[in-house]
């Protein structure tokens, strides 16, 4: 009898015990955060950059003896040409805060190095307003100089023996040098503790092949645009952007929660691109450079956008090869 | 009335075998047998009919309920989200803080693009393979919304930033959501064409099934005329009348089906699907339009691309032109192309202006309000389009509804005709095999 009250018991569980459910999971294909278009990560170094033979680049062309009078250029020169035309075209950036940037709320593209091919306008045609913009991304700088489409680049372009090969360049017009943007409080103090974290840079840029060259092998990430690095850091993406101090500037004012680290690991001396073959125009604009440099011109446009960065910074001295 | 054969009861007592052979060699054996198989074909003729009838008609309710209403869901998603990121560009074109119209557009671009999205996601089972681009869809579009307002809050505190927040939208929208949408069109439309094709079909498996009922008749009567001295079976002539009305109203009314579903295409879906193409294209040509414009310079790749979309976009006017059937449609596309030229000719304008260097003439020109421009041109051809692809769908709807009247109760007569053939043709050879009792 005990018996089959102990087996009815069993009975009565086994009844009782749950049936596997097999209500199905939600799943999902991926939470991957967008990207910029076309960002990608760079294996090593541009292969180019080792190739050239050491060279005096920041040395320019000394200019020609005074300059023109606006309005009145030497018949025969590329000055003539964009006279003519009635407007210099310049490539700049719309995208780099400080230097050459589209103000959201105006439209307009502004910044230190919009001032400056300004001032070029102003020396052929007496009135800054004549000049068209052309936007340019890093990559795209050297072919537009090569193929003619721009008078000028002026874009944060640091002048380096292997660019000279395939362009002119002004004297130096600013001297900056590269540093690191990261969060704040991320443990990241400079270019040493980048060891496997992800760096953002522009392609085409000095300043990838710069990242891609720190001895503590950080992984590149190349974009387009500098803005687009602040997306992905932002984002969590990158872990830090490195580039020129003056666009690092740039893009921690957008955001109080990053800040530039450790020290200007690079010089980075920025020149006006200019097609290789117009060397006349090559000593019109380092005219153009002696005279703001000494009037006082450089150091008002040089307040109003990098005050912030280096308070009372002279301009950089001019070098010239004759 | 003279006996034939060997009467019944001989084979009572013999093995099932041999009763069988008997039945078959007796006369009123034979008759039975006819009787049982004039039953079986007739029913089983009048079921199958019935049952491809209801396929077709339930291929029609498909139709109307289902896949040309997510057909159109598709292309409410694709156009709605186009329309979006076309208007966030304009927006960033247009400077500072966007207009209150630029922004409303916005939002209610955003509204229709979920509610026809959760229209599209509300039946997936028919076809599997835009499982993947309807998640892609319902993840992506908050993504998209959210990388918006970004862009739009950083605009807002003048942060350039904000510029590159909306190119990541934008990208997002062209590389993962616009394609999802595109194949989620494809994959609907197809479905159309399908139902289209299976509820429009001829009926010829109806007529040859009432061929073999008919011809067993035939058979039947044959017989029964030849064993006897009455040249018509009173029973037999009623059951062929019904099976020969059951036919004559189902090819009836399928040559009436397939007439309209045929219209429901020419009047209907062949000229939608056009027009939405289209309307597509004028998208995606005002998108690479403004997003030139806001590349300032080294846009060539959007400009490019305005072109070819465009020259799409010229074939596909033309082609809705000549497809046109009513008046109405015809109009509103004669009337999109004019606009379409005005169009063109405003880009003309907005690419001098550009090349030479005159970027605030090109952007009035772009995005400024005035007649001729070219933002004015674009609305003016998209309204034309909506009205066009309206009249359209109203012939599609109204096309299949016909068809679907032309089959009500169909299939209820078909089977009553079909138990009444039965119940006819049993009473016939009843009445002769009375005559050996």
């Amino acid at each position: 009898m005990r018996r089959l009250v102990v087996l009815l018991l069993l009975l009565l569980s086994a009844a009782c015990a749950p049936v596997p459910s097999s209500a199905p999971d939600i799943t999902v294909g991926s939470a991957g955060a967008p990207t910029p278009g076309d960002a990608a990560e760079v294996g090593g170094p541009p292969s180019s950059a080792a190739a050239v033979p050491p060279c005096d680049a920041t040395a320019s062309l000394r200019p020609s003896g005074p300059l023109p009078q606006p309005g009145a250029m030497p018949p025969g020169s590329t000055m003539e040409r964009i006279a003519a035309r009635g407007r210099l075209i310049a490539g700049v950036d719309q995208n780099t805060y400080l230097m050459g940037f589209r103000n959201p709320e105006s439209g307009a593209i502004e910044g230190f190095d919009v001032d400056m091919a300004r001032e070029v306008a102003k020396a052929v045609f007496g009135d800054p307003n004549r000049i068209q913009f052309k936007v340019l991304t890093s990559d795209q700088r050297i072919p537009a100089l090569e193929q003619g489409e721009v008078d000028v680049v002026v874009r944060t372009m640091t002048i380096n023996c292997e660019r000279a090969q395939k362009v002119a360049f002004s004297s130096v017009y600013y001297q900056a040098g590269q540093r690191v943007l990261a969060a704040r409080g991320s443990g990241i103090t400079g270019p040493d503790s980048l060891g496997g974290r992800k760096v953002c840079a522009t392609k085409g840029s000095s300043s990838l092949a710069n990242v891609a060259n720190i001895a503590s092998k950080p992984v590149v990430v190349a974009v387009a645009n500098w803005t687009d690095c602040l997306v992905m850091l932002q984002q969590g993406q990158v872990d830090a952007v490195s580039t020129d101090d003056t666009i690092l500037a740039g893009l921690a004012a957008q955001d109080p929660y990053t800040e530039m680290v450790g020290p200007q690991f690079t010089q980075e001396p920025y020149g006006m691109g200019i097609p290789k073959a117009n060397e006349d125009f090559v000593r019109f604009v380092n005219g153009v450079l002696e005279r703001i440099r000494s009037d006082g011109t450089w150091a008002g446009i040089h307040q109003r956008w990098l005050g912030a960065l280096d308070r009372g910074a002279a301009p950089p001295a001019a070098k010239y090869r004759d | 009335m003279r006996r034939k054969g060997t009467p019944m009861t001989a084979v009572v007592t013999a093995p099932t075998s041999r009763r069988v052979t008997g039945l078959v060699k007796s006369t009123p054996g034979r008759l039975s047998l006819i009787a049982l198989l004039l039953v079986a074909v007739t029913v089983v003729v009048g079921a199958l009919t019935a049952w491809s009838v209801q396929t077709r008609s339930a291929a029609l309710e498909e139709l109307a309920n289902r896949s040309e209403p997510l057909s159109f869901a598709a292309q409410e998603v694709y156009r709605s989200m186009a329309d979006a990121d076309a208007t966030a560009a304009s927006a960033f074109l247009s400077g500072g803080v966007e207009s209150p119209a630029l922004r409303s557009r916005y939002e209610a671009d955003i509204a229709k693009a979920a509610a026809a999205l959760s229209t599209a996601t509300g039946e997936t089972s028919r076809s599997p393979e835009v499982g993947t681009a309807l998640s892609t869809l319902a993840g992506q579009l908050p993504v998209y919304t959210g990388l918006v307002e970004t862009a739009r809050t950083h605009n807002r505190q003048g942060n350039p930033v904000g510029a590159a927040y909306l190119r990541e939208a934008s990208s997002l929208m062209r590389a993962q959501l616009l394609p999802a949408a595109q194949g989620l069109y494809r994959a609907e439309t197809a479905n159309v064409v399908r139902d289209q094709d299976s509820a429009g079909g001829g009926p010829w498996s109806e007529l040859l099934l009432g061929l073999v009922a008919l011809a067993s008749l035939g058979f039947a009567q044959w017989y029964v005329t030849r064993r006897s001295n009455r040249v018509f079976n009173v029973g037999l002539v009623v059951a062929t009348g019904l099976v020969l009305v059951s036919l004559l109203w189902v090819s009836i009314a399928s040559a009436v089906v397939a007439t309209t579903v045929s219209d429901s295409r020419e009047n209907g879906s062949a000229q939608v699907d056009v027009l939405a193409r289209a309307r597509i294209a004028t998208l995606t040509a005002r998108g690479d339009e403004t997003l030139t414009l806001v590349a300032r310079g080294s846009g060539a790749a959007y400009e490019k691309r305005y072109g070819e979309v465009s020259g799409e976009l010229g074939e596909l006017l033309a082609r809705g032109r000549s497809l046109a059937t009513a008046p109405a449609v015809r109009d509103a596309v004669t009337s999109a192309e004019k606009n379409f030229q005005a169009w063109q000719e405003a880009h003309r304008r907005i690419r001098e202006a550009d090349d030479s260097g005159d970027y605030t003439t090109a952007l009035g020109a772009a995005i400024g309000p005035d007649q001729g421009g070219a933002a004015v041109a674009f609305d003016n051809l998209d309204r034309d389009l909506v009205t066009a692809i309206t009249q359209a769908r109203t012939a599609f709807t109204g096309s299949v509804a016909t068809a679907r009247g032309a089959l009500t109760g169909t299939v209820a007569v078909v089977a009553l005709l079909a138990l009444g053939a039965a119940a006819a043709s049993v009473m016939g050879v009843w009445q002769r095999l009375k005559e050996y009792r």
